[in-house]
């Protein structure tokens, strides 16, 4: 490994680990919340926000940026936290998470800078993005788009509508990022409706697939910089990853999809941090 | 901005006085107007008429298939990065189908997307309850900063849609089907302004409150009521929102009453926004011309209108109940 990508991993894996503690911040300061799908998103929302998406917090609207759009809008408390950590937002407002009138609550609001869509509902934001990805084409402009989706969240078939559109239309500016954290609200999403073969269904779809270890820096990097995986096709990434991913009560359980966090929970779970 | 003048007659004899038609040609001009326009298909390019449209701007043109949420999904996607998105939908699946993507994507993110909805009502007649689009207008107007808007001829269809390219935000139009709709009026008398409801008649005993289909029998039953020493005022409110309140106030105020009739279910329509508004600001005597709470059985439209008591029969009777009342 070059010292260079040494650096950048290094960096990234910081960057991820504070998303996991400002997240578990959030989300006490809202008496609780969506834990679990919220880092197992860390480690890909770090990389998307720190080594590849093209955006200028201090200009959210800037026209050519980059989209992302949080499809699994639950995992709010992740998104703001990058948010946060990205300097588009303060970093005071995590404390006022589900707060009065607050710009943060249990899903993401387009009024909040650098918030693509407001989506929370599932199964809207591969849609969103297809149109954004047809805006970028219409209007001749270079940015990529980036949707990234549940594996649960893959039950509404208003995905698969979208899924097979972006593939007719052929849009490599678009990439699918499947956070298959396997943990739906009230059991493991195989024994709720299984959605295997995953991989496959994509691929039937028209889309270029890759899958990785959603945890691992190295293999999220590598993926994110071989977009798109396809010329001609619009790219899913299946990252395979841990509900909860962090703080070992909180891990693969569905009790932790959203649950109360207390100030001695808090405590548990910010050592634990620590010390993985 | 660039003007052009489309050349409108021979479309509209081709037309036949649907308005879905005119709103697939109001986005030629649309298109000349404004470059940011796109418009967006669900396997309805003649439904809305749009072919002339994809020939001549291929490029500002997205075909999504049989597949309306992701219509509307799409076109919040593409207002995002600053395009004005036109949708061609069938009523009965562009609105209650996709009614989340509406809500969400459009208006609660508050993106410009209109939705031309055509074949509402019971336009569709012979194609069955599937097909009715009988609840669309209480799903649009309860959403926040959504206009809707439900023209009553071709002329004022066309005119409408010209009108979306000064809204900043989302449009319903409920257009039409395969019926052909007798003109309200001369086409040139009655500009179309956005929110403000057209006086079609004078009359001091009653005022109909009409929309869409409905006001071509709204001027005939007054012209029926007319002849019985009845006068009759009669509004186009072919804006449902934002509401004409003063124009219904004044009539509150003016005439002795008010009948509403629209192509809809009674319940949370055009009768239920007078009706909401009236209650609070001007308890007023009121009858409500429409769909009973029942699905329609399959037949041809006009029949199937009158058996449910949408005509011009059902309001002038109406009217005079009403009166007998008052």
């Amino acid at each position: 490994m070059t010292a260079t990508r040494a650096i950048l991993l290094k960096r990234l894996e910081a960057e991820a680990l504070q998303i996991r503690r400002n997240v578990w911040r959030a989300l006490h300061a809202a008496g609780g919340g969506h834990v679990g799908g919220s880092v197992s998103a860390a480690d890909l929302l770090a990389a998307l926000y720190f080594h590849i998406l093209h955006v200028r917090p201090h200009e959210p609207d800037w026209p050519d940026r980059d989209r992302f759009v949080l499809s699994k809008g639950h995992a709010n408390a992740a998104l703001a936290a990058v948010l946060v950590q990205a300097e588009f937002i303060e970093d005071a407002l995590l404390d006022r998470f589900y707060g009065y009138e607050s710009p943060l609550g249990m899903h993401p609001d387009i009024k909040v800078a650098g918030v693509e869509m407001s989506t929370g509902g599932l199964g809207h934001g591969l849609s969103v993005g297809t149109g954004m990805a047809l805006g970028a084409r219409i209007q001749g402009k270079a940015f990529r788009t980036y949707v990234m989706l549940g594996d649960g969240e893959l039950h509404e078939g208003s995905n698969w509508e979208a899924a097979m559109c972006a593939a007719h239309y052929r849009l490599s500016n678009l990439t699918a990022i499947i956070d298959a954290n396997k943990v739906a609200q009230s059991a493991h999403v195989a024994n709720l409706v299984g959605i295997e073969p995953l991989a496959e269904k994509w691929r039937a779809f028209g889309w270029e697939v890759r899958e990785i270890d959603g945890h691992d820096m190295g293999q999220i990097v590598d993926a994110l910089d071989a977009l798109p995986f396809h010329a001609e096709k619009p790219s899913a990434l299946i990252a395979h990853t841990v509900k909860g991913k962090g703080v070992s009560f909180a891990e693969n359980t569905y009790v932790w999809h959203s649950n109360t966090v207390n100030d001695e929970i808090l405590a548990r779970a910010l050592a634990e941090l620590e010390t993985r | 901005m660039a003007t052009t003048t489309v050349q409108t007659h021979d479309w509209r004899a081709q037309a036949a006085n649907q308005t879905r038609l005119a709103y697939g040609q109001a986005l030629l001009e649309v298109a000349a107007r404004d470059p940011k326009a796109v418009v967006l298909s669900a396997d309805t390019q003649d439904l809305l008429g749009i072919r002339p449209y994809i020939a001549r701007y291929p490029e500002r043109f997205v075909e999504v298939g049989i597949a309306e949420q992701n219509a509307i999904g799409i076109a919040s996607g593409l207002a995002t990065t600053g395009l004005h998105a036109y949708v061609c939908g069938y009523a009965p699946f562009i609105s209650a189908r996709s009614m989340e993507q509406v809500r969400n994507d459009v208006a609660y993110a508050h993106q410009r997307v209109v939705i031309g909805a055509a074949a509402s009502g019971i336009s569709l007649g012979v194609s069955g309850g599937t097909h009715h689009a009988l609840e669309d207008l209480a799903l649009m107007r309860s959403l926040p900063h959504m206009t809707v808007i439900v023209p009553a001829d071709v002329d004022e269809a066309y005119q409408a849609t010209l009108a979306t390219l000064d809204i900043d935000g989302p449009v319903y139009i409920r257009l039409g089907g395969r019926v052909e709709e007798p003109p309200v009026a001369d086409p040139t008398a009655a500009p179309f302004r956005l929110g403000q409801a057209t006086r079609l008649r004078e009359g001091s005993d009653v005022t109909v409150i009409a929309c869409g289909c409905m006001v071509e029998m709204a001027v005939r039953a007054s012209r029926t009521l007319a002849s019985e020493s009845i006068g009759v005022r009669v509004l186009n409110m072919h804006t449902i929102k934002p509401l004409d309140r003063e124009a219904i106030l004044q009539a509150a105020a003016e005439t002795r009453g008010i009948v509403t009739a629209e192509e809809h279910h009674l319940t949370g329509g055009l009768g239920g926004a007078v009706a909401e508004l009236l209650a609070v600001e001007h308890p007023t005597r009121m009858r409500l011309v429409g769909m009973p709470d029942d699905f329609a059985v399959v037949g041809p439209t006009v029949p199937l209108r009158a058996k449910y008591g949408m005509s011009a029969e059902a309001i002038a009777t109406a009217c005079r109940s009403l009166l007998r009342a008052a």
